[in-house]
């Protein structure tokens, strides 16, 4: 009987000591996982010539593994398994151009966003669509699980929104004629639009402004904590803007400007 | 997973979404068995007349089972158009949206299996039977036709029910190239409303209740066919 005691009683100790702290576990660890695209230029993509995997996102969490002290793993993963990804654990940080929407925010936990950008529609250049409203009863094309989708759906009411699994397919069908418009994130998109041979141009009015931001687990207050500090760290040192140059600076194909400084979660959400 | 995510599926958006999925799955498993089914027919009278087709009929099949369904469907719509010459090719793409490839695709795929079961059917149908309506005095093709053929469709019925099934199955792949079939639709739930479970268990009931009543049509027939005896 007493040793039945000691033992419900030992239990009861160790699981109230054990709760989940992520934090705690990568710095135990020594590693953090990040989950990026694997396919999508310049964010998250396989470096042709080294095959290993490259991108503004990559960066972004390379620095935060190196503010934390730890090293980096990174996995790949698909537009609509960000979310499923990061609440079964497979990987510690989302850094997959993950924007901020209140739907989202119930599932998991954002921190401050460290690129904002818009998300605009591709069309040819040959199709004379300069508006949404000459989008009206065609199709476009947009990545499935993605805020692209969600905010085309919205805003193109008379248009028939198709989705695909992944960026270069939605690309595709645009390049072959098969849909009139692309939905897509600016960072992304400027990367097709650059390789389209200059065959196409974005339509001036964006359909949203998104916040990207890095996706945290809920219930981890310790981690979120720790990745806006380190957020911070690398804006301030300036090592954030130098992420940006390297990507989509004067000296790339894009030469875009930095649109906003990392922004606190409370002034977006 | 929690069970109040089963509320989405009391919403009548959420109901008329997944039947409208249903239809079309069911549109494209009705159109791609039919084609399939003719198809492979025809394919196994040409694997055995001559051999020349016989060779071409092979290269068909081999092709059909070696190569993943879902390659064939991205090849179909994807590669091909882009094969053809210029005003074809827009014409294809006003014209023909991914429903009509993915029924190619698929109907070309459940053919090739079609036909090899049909043949293995031919093959068990003992060459007695062949040679003693010849010997009736009925000609090669009426041989064929009222002797052979019935006996090998139900020897082959088991397989080519399978088959059938396995249609039903594959024409979810057409997800990948935007086609808004039953899984289609599940995903695009998923994607808003982050209600995965209730998102995932309606399809996979929807396919199991259309399979076990493919199955069933598929027993009925058998029995019927039977009866003749």
């Amino acid at each position: 009987m007493k040793r039945l005691a000691l033992t419900i009683l030992g239990l009861l100790i160790v699981c109230s000591t054990a709760q989940a702290d992520a934090l705690a576990d990568i710095k135990a660890k020594g590693v953090l996982s990040c989950g990026v695209f694997g396919d999508l230029v310049p964010l998250g993509y396989q470096d042709p010539k080294t095959r290993s995997l490259v991108g503004l996102d990559v960066d972004v969490c390379s620095a935060i593994a190196e503010d934390f002290g730890v090293k980096l793993e990174l996995k790949t993963v698909s537009v609509d398994a960000r979310i499923p990804s990061l609440e079964t654990g497979r990987v510690d940080l989302m850094t997959a151009s993950l924007a901020y929407t209140p739907v989202r925010a119930k599932q998991i936990d954002f921190s401050s966003s460290y690129m904002s950008v818009p998300v605009s529609i591709l069309v040819k250049k040959d199709s004379g669509i300069k508006s949404f409203a000459d989008l009206a009863g065609k199709k476009v094309s947009a990545n499935r699980g993605s805020t692209s989708e969600v905010f085309a759906r919205q805003k193109l009411k008379s248009s028939e929104v198709v989705t695909f699994d992944a960026g270069p397919a939605s690309y595709l069908a645009l390049a072959q004629d098969k849909v009139q418009g692309m939905a897509m994130v600016k960072s992304a998109g400027v990367g097709f639009h650059n390789r389209s041979g200059g065959t196409t141009e974005f339509l001036d009015e964006p359909l949203f402004m998104e916040f990207d931001c890095v996706g945290v687990k809920k219930g981890e207050p310790a981690l979120l904590a720790a990745v806006n500090a380190a957020l911070e760290r690398i804006e301030a040192s300036g090592r954030l803007a130098q992420i940006w140059e390297r990507w989509y600076g004067q000296g790339t194909e894009y030469k875009m400007k930095r649109e906003k400084k990392v922004t606190l979660a409370s002034e977006f959400q | 997973m929690s069970l109040e995510s089963f509320q989405v599926l009391a919403e009548p958006d959420v109901q008329r979404l997944f039947l409208r999925g249903l239809g079309t799955t069911l549109t494209l498993f009705i159109t791609s068995s039919v084609c399939a089914y003719a198809l492979g027919g025809v394919l196994v009278v040409f694997r055995m007349s001559g051999r020349l087709s016989s060779a071409l009929v092979a290269a068909f099949v081999e092709y059909h089972r070696n190569v993943p369904s879902i390659v064939q469907i991205f090849v179909w719509y994807f590669g091909v158009p882009q094969l053809l010459p210029g005003p074809v090719q827009t014409w294809t793409n006003t014209h023909l949206g991914p429903f009509f490839f993915a029924v190619v695709a698929l109907s070309l795929n459940a053919a090739a299996y079609i036909s090899e079961d049909l043949r293995s059917g031919i093959r068990a149908v003992s060459t007695g039977q062949l040679e003693a309506a010849r010997a009736l005095g009925l000609g090669y093709i009426k041989a064929m036709r009222l002797v052979v053929v019935p006996q090998a469709i139900r020897g082959a019925a088991p397989a080519l029910i399978n088959q059938a099934l396995g249609l039903l199955k594959a024409t979810s792949l057409a997800l990948a190239i935007g086609v808004n079939e039953l899984m289609y639709v599940a995903r695009q739930l998923d994607g808003e409303t982050y209600a995965t479970f209730p998102s995932y268990l309606t399809p996979t009931v929807i396919y199991l209740v259309c399979t076990l009543t493919l199955m069933f049509i598929g027993s009925r027939l058998q029995r019927a066919a039977n009866k003749t005896r």
